[in-house]
């Protein structure tokens, strides 16, 4: 058994540095539910759901007590939509959108994923429909989440879903202009999307993945950032090798959280265990910050020089202690850098110093992408979709996941404030330059998958 | 070999302490079979199991470790070994108690008042004060049928009646959190 000082370093991690379990999410395959008949689909997608996931709240509640460790989202990701509901039109879509909005608030989940449709190569026609459903779908619910995945290392970027999605995020933040377009909180349009993510909006329950499954996502930016500020404080003479180590250290303990409760949920609720995804997600939380990190790391200024190579650091580190702490890490595992959610990084967007180019340079290092950015209310589809095809093509050639979660806030322009609330949290809107690439988007058709080989 | 004895030893703390009475219990023909020493503030505790012959009685026992110091250094008492009853190995489960806050006389009897009267028992004790705080770690052993959330609400009351923080947390968060080696939950299907 650990030492009192081991456990009074783990009761600080819990109690005072904002290490939490951020999700619970329960992959659910639906494709038994297909069928021509929309009600009857529904129907079965609900017995399906509650027969796997009706304990999940209550366990994540006792084990969360059991542990003294908060659980903040319980969530479900089903079998991609698009594809259950192969061969139906934007209505019946539509209408499974509000009735998976509906089990999720009658079971206590927070997000329900899988809102989803795998475009990468082509699209069929429901994926079509998907696509055209976002709108209605994103401003009639509120648990929902969406994703579409537009390109892949394999495949390519498919430029003309990227274009359709260009007009579907407009018209979703057109819809939900009272609350700063936050309709397009709940959509991420990937590269290379993950099967196992655990994390929303871009959460789904992958084709090659069990029957029922958990994944965990853990968190803790907060202590990841302690552990380094305890680092400095020791006055002994530390470089870059110390503070990789440390972040290693407190990433192999973190993820030790993450899968003693995924086990223990999964045990309990009769499902399988799938991955823990350690990734420092922040919140608008002071404390609770990848930027902070970046600062207690030495980079000042966030977005100045210094900021990509702070942040790959992190992000290795990261990896490096989540990958030895369990065989079983997956989905994203690394640090994230959601603008609006991250108080720091608002700042530096305020600030001016850190600019929509830098964004991408760091995001191709890091986790994710360009995500939860507010860009003016102004952008035309065409911007966005040239906007999203270059993170993608970050993702693409260097065969790592991407995405894109971009917020055209109604009415708004660079440098005013978009307000989200909660942990979608709030940003100045980012300055988008030289946004005039509308031929090129036009233009349609599919970037081709890059060559593997003659890597210079 | 027949005879077994719980010895405790306390006493200033000085190098060779453990050498001078493992030395006497040697001379008895004794052999250790488990041994825990703890330091506080410069004093020294030690509790020895240990088996002797037959003939080997308490008081050889006592006379002897007492002699393996200077005269009136070592506090000694030997007790016959008595193996727990059956009925008292209930079923428990290990829980970690942590209490953090200003430190004023009473919060030790008061917390473990409570832990005795839920028939909790203490395992292991670390306490410190630290700038003036009282730093508890406490690991204790849960009968099963204990409603866990009770328990925690109501040492969270007693916490609070001192102004202290408190925690009771399972071991295992600890243990994963600490040890290079996975621990193995039971019951998942993977």
């Amino acid at each position: 058994m650990a030492g009192p000082e081991d456990i009074l370093s783990t009761v600080e991690m819990l109690q005072r540095e904002h290490l939490d379990v951020r999700a619970v999410t329960m992959g659910v395959d639906l494709f038994e539910c297909a069928d021509r008949d929309i009600d009857r689909v529904c129907g079965l997608m609900r017995n399906k759901i509650l027969r796997c996931a009706g304990g999940l709240v209550e366990a994540c509640s006792d084990i969360a007590d059991k542990y003294g460790i908060p659980i903040v989202n319980r969530r479900i990701a089903i079998s991609p939509i698009g594809d259950v509901l192969a061969g139906h039109g934007e209505e019946a879509l539509l209408q499974a959108a509000r009735a998976l909005d509906r089990i999720a608030v009658d079971l206590g989940i927070d997000f329900i994923g899988g809102y989803t449709a795998l475009v990468q190569k082509g699209m069929t026609s429901s994926d079509r429909a998907l696509i055209a459903s976002l709108p209605a779908a994103l401003s009639e619910t509120n648990r929902l989440c969406a994703s579409v995945n537009a390109a892949s290392s394999h495949a390519g970027i498919n430029m003309d879903a990227l274009y359709q999605l260009g007009h579907a995020i407009k018209e979703t933040a057109e819809r939900t202009a009272d609350r700063d377009g936050f309709g397009c909180c709940k959509l991420c349009v990937f590269a290379n999307i993950p099967e196992d993510n655990p994390f929303m909006a871009g959460a789904y329950k992958g084709i090659g993945e069990p029957e029922c499954v958990v994944n965990i996502g853990v968190s803790g930016p907060g202590v990841v950032k302690r552990a380094i500020e305890r680092l400095k404080a020791t006055g002994d003479k530390i470089d870059l090798g110390d503070v990789a180590e440390e972040i290693k250290n407190t990433a192999f303990r973190v993820t030790r959280v993450g899968e003693l409760i995924g086990r223990e949920v999964a045990a309990r609720v009769g499902a399988e265990f799938g991955i823990v995804d350690l990734s420092l997600a922040p919140t608008p939380a002071i404390g609770d910050s990848v930027g902070e990190i970046l600062e207690v790391m030495g980079v000042k200024c966030l977005g100045g020089p210094g900021s990509t190579a702070a942040l790959a650091l992190l992000n290795d580190a990261v990896k490096k202690g989540g990958a030895f702490a369990s065989s079983s890490v997956g989905g994203m595992s690394g640090a994230f850098i959601p603008v609006c959610e991250d108080a720091a990084l608002a700042k530096a967007v305020g600030d001016g110093s850190l600019r929509i180019e830098k964004l991408e340079a760091m995001t191709s290092v890091c986790s994710v992408g360009l995500d939860m950015i507010a860009v003016p209310g102004d952008t035309t589809a065409e911007a966005l979709a040239a906007l999203m095809a270059d993170e993608l093509a970050i993702g693409v050639v260097n065969r790592k996941t991407t995405a894109t979660r971009l917020i055209p806030v109604p009415g708004k322009k660079a440098g005013d404030r978009a307000v989200f609330g909660g942990l979608f949290g709030e940003s100045p809107i980012i300055d988008l330059p030289c946004a005039t690439a509308d031929e090129f988007v036009r233009m349609g058709g599919r970037i081709p998958a890059p060559l593997v080989s003659l890597n210079n | 070999m027949a005879a077994e004895y719980i010895v405790t030893v306390m006493s200033r703390d000085r190098v060779g302490i453990v050498a001078d009475v493992s030395r006497a219990l040697a001379g008895l023909g004794g052999n250790i079979t488990d041994l825990s020493q703890t330091l506080l503030r410069g004093y020294f505790t030690l509790i020895i199991s240990v088996e002797t012959p037959d003939d080997v009685t308490d008081a050889r026992v006592r006379e002897a470790v007492a002699q393996a110091g200077a005269p009136g250094e070592f506090g000694v008492e030997v007790r016959h070994y008595e193996p727990p009853q059956a009925a008292e190995q209930v079923s428990t489960e290990r829980f970690v108690l942590t209490t953090r806050g200003a430190d004023r006389p009473g919060i030790i009897a008061r917390v473990t008042a409570y832990l005795a009267e839920q028939s909790i028992n203490i395992e292991d004790f670390y306490a410190h004060v630290v700038a003036g705080d009282l730093l508890m770690v406490l690991q204790v052993a849960v009968p099963s049928g204990l409603n866990i959330r009770q328990v925690q609400r109501e040492i969270e009351q007693v916490g609070r009646e001192f102004g202290l923080s408190v925690h009771l947390q399972h071991e295992n968060i600890f243990r994963v959190t600490n040890e290079v080696r996975l621990l193995r939950i039971e019951g998942g299907k993977s």
